[in-house]
């Protein structure tokens, strides 16, 4: 039988993946310059210093920063325009937890991929469905961080363009909002960057992201719910 | 050694007259029912037809450019800085969004958020004016010239001489929490105890705290991250083979 292939991501669902990746890389670095505190500073204080005097001070880097973040938004927004029952689809598969197949595969997928499968008395992972836990978790993170994220950056844009000296708590509260949010997010995307584009296992998952489709041994393997189910439903 | 600008003030020479704090709101273009500097005194109001029982003192004051800013500790950004090169404490309007947290963290009262401009403000020595030659707008307007601005490590400077010759007498505002103000007074100015506390606000105070949370959750997943990769180049492949059939 031929190795037939199955759709996974839409147009719209890959845009919006690499537009989201570009924004975050980028907002990420400009974010970090903007920090400046010997008790908080991620890369210490030469960074920050070194980015402003790049683009021609701190306040270019927060305009830049601000335009980048704006832009981010807009993109969202583009994409929930063009394809809403997409983005309903993957809060549908996202969200839900089984406790009895996902917290289990969660924990022997760690184990495995970093101490090895000598460690598990049974090293069988259950089977998953269109995401398994560990996509599932990174999603989720990025939903929740990604709206607190957006909704905190709105509040510390419009401080001083139109809320009043009252507002000033929420606008401190914001940032660190912001500041908790991107941290947790990116210790997320570190494992993410490794498990889609470093560990070969997930190759076939990572081309997807650029043709939208994946091959029916690697949905067997790695999505055997969902193979099952659209396995009937092409036929 | 590095500048460090200031204001000697002899406070036995203010005459109440408030053209410290009209002149600065016009230089500055102050919004209405703002100010960046003021004149404390410690007698209360005086009121017409009632000989005040005592001698009224007057205080001059506003931002003290302090050696130990706790406004610049509040600053999650760098926003306002104390300028290495001045020594004075300095707000980037460009890169200050206006979230408050340097107000209540200075013990002085010395700043506001701008309500114009909706970011914080307070006193910066009138830098556009010294660009000119010419002194602050309060010093360059004290009648009496009560007020002397300059570089007090700078012997040569006026501010520098006065410094030196009353350095046993010179009175600083003590506030609770000890900014170590540069802004020192000659003769008796008065209240002395009326400063408050630093207050970093706390939000402030949680984004401090939870940084190194942050950084060690990070540091973790890229030690996982590590760990597979590792796992990935350097066990034999018949053993991850093994795993991937399973």
């Amino acid at each position: 039988m031929p190795n037939q292939m199955y759709k996974r991501h839409d147009r719209s669902d890959i845009f919006i993946h690499w537009f989201n990746a570009a924004c975050w890389i980028l907002l990420l670095l400009t974010g970090v310059g903007l920090i400046q505190h010997s008790a908080i500073d991620p890369f210490g204080s030469g960074y920050p210093e070194a980015l402003r005097a790049m683009v021609g001070g701190g306040g270019n880097l927060l305009t830049i920063h601000e335009g980048i973040g704006l832009l981010w938004i807009l993109g969202f927004v583009f994409y929930l325009i063009v394809n809403f029952k997409g983005a309903k689809f993957f809060l549908s598969e996202v969200f839900p937890v089984s406790p009895e197949r996902d917290v289990p595969w969660l924990f022997k997928k760690m184990a495995l991929m970093t101490i090895g499968p000598k460690v598990l008395k049974d090293p069988t992972l259950p089977d998953q469905g269109y995401y398994n836990m560990g996509q599932k978790v990174f999603a989720q993170a990025s939903v929740v961080g990604g709206i607190v994220i957006a909704v905190t950056g709105i509040i510390m844009w419009l401080s001083d363009r139109s809320l009043g000296a009252e507002a000033v708590g929420i606008v401190s509260w914001s940032i660190f909002l912001h500041f908790i949010g991107v941290g947790l997010v990116f210790a997320g995307l570190l494992v993410h960057i490794y498990m889609a584009a470093i560990s070969p296992e997930e190759r076939p998952g990572f081309m997807s992201m650029f043709t939208g489709v994946v091959p029916g041994d690697y949905a067997k393997h790695h999505h055997r719910l969902w193979w099952e189910k659209i396995k009937t439903e092409n036929k | 050694m590095a500048q460090q600008l200031a204001m000697v003030i002899d406070a036995t020479k203010c005459i109440d007259c408030k053209g410290c704090v009209a002149a600065c709101k016009v230089a500055n273009n102050v919004p209405e029912g703002q100010w960046r500097n003021w004149i404390k005194q410690d007698e209360g109001t005086p009121t017409p037809g009632v000989l005040p029982t005592a001698k009224t003192r007057f205080q001059p004051g506003a931002c003290m450019h302090c050696e130990n800013p706790t406004c610049v500790d509040a600053c999650p950004t760098g926003a306002t800085y104390k300028d290495k090169e001045t020594g004075a404490v300095i707000i980037n309007d460009a890169l200050c969004i206006g979230c408050g947290n340097c107000i209540p963290a200075c013990p002085y009262n010395a700043r506001f958020r701008n309500a114009v401009k909706r970011k914080a403000d307070k006193c910066n020595y009138c830098p556009e004016r010294r660009a000119h030659g010419l002194l602050p707008a309060c010093v360059d307007t004290c009648p009496t010239k009560a007020r002397v601005f300059g570089d007090i490590n700078d012997p040569e400077s006026e501010a520098g001489r006065l410094f030196r010759k009353n350095k046993a007498k010179l009175v600083q505002v003590a506030a609770k929490t000890d900014t170590k103000p540069n802004m020192y007074y000659i003769g008796d100015p008065g209240l002395q105890d009326w400063a408050g506390e630093a207050v970093i606000p706390a939000s402030m105070i949680a984004m401090k705290e939870s940084a190194p949370f942050i950084k060690g959750i990070v540091g973790l997943s890229g030690l996982g991250v590590l760990a597979m990769l590792s796992r990935q180049l350097f066990v034999s492949s018949d053993e991850n083979k093994e795993n991937d059939d399973a």
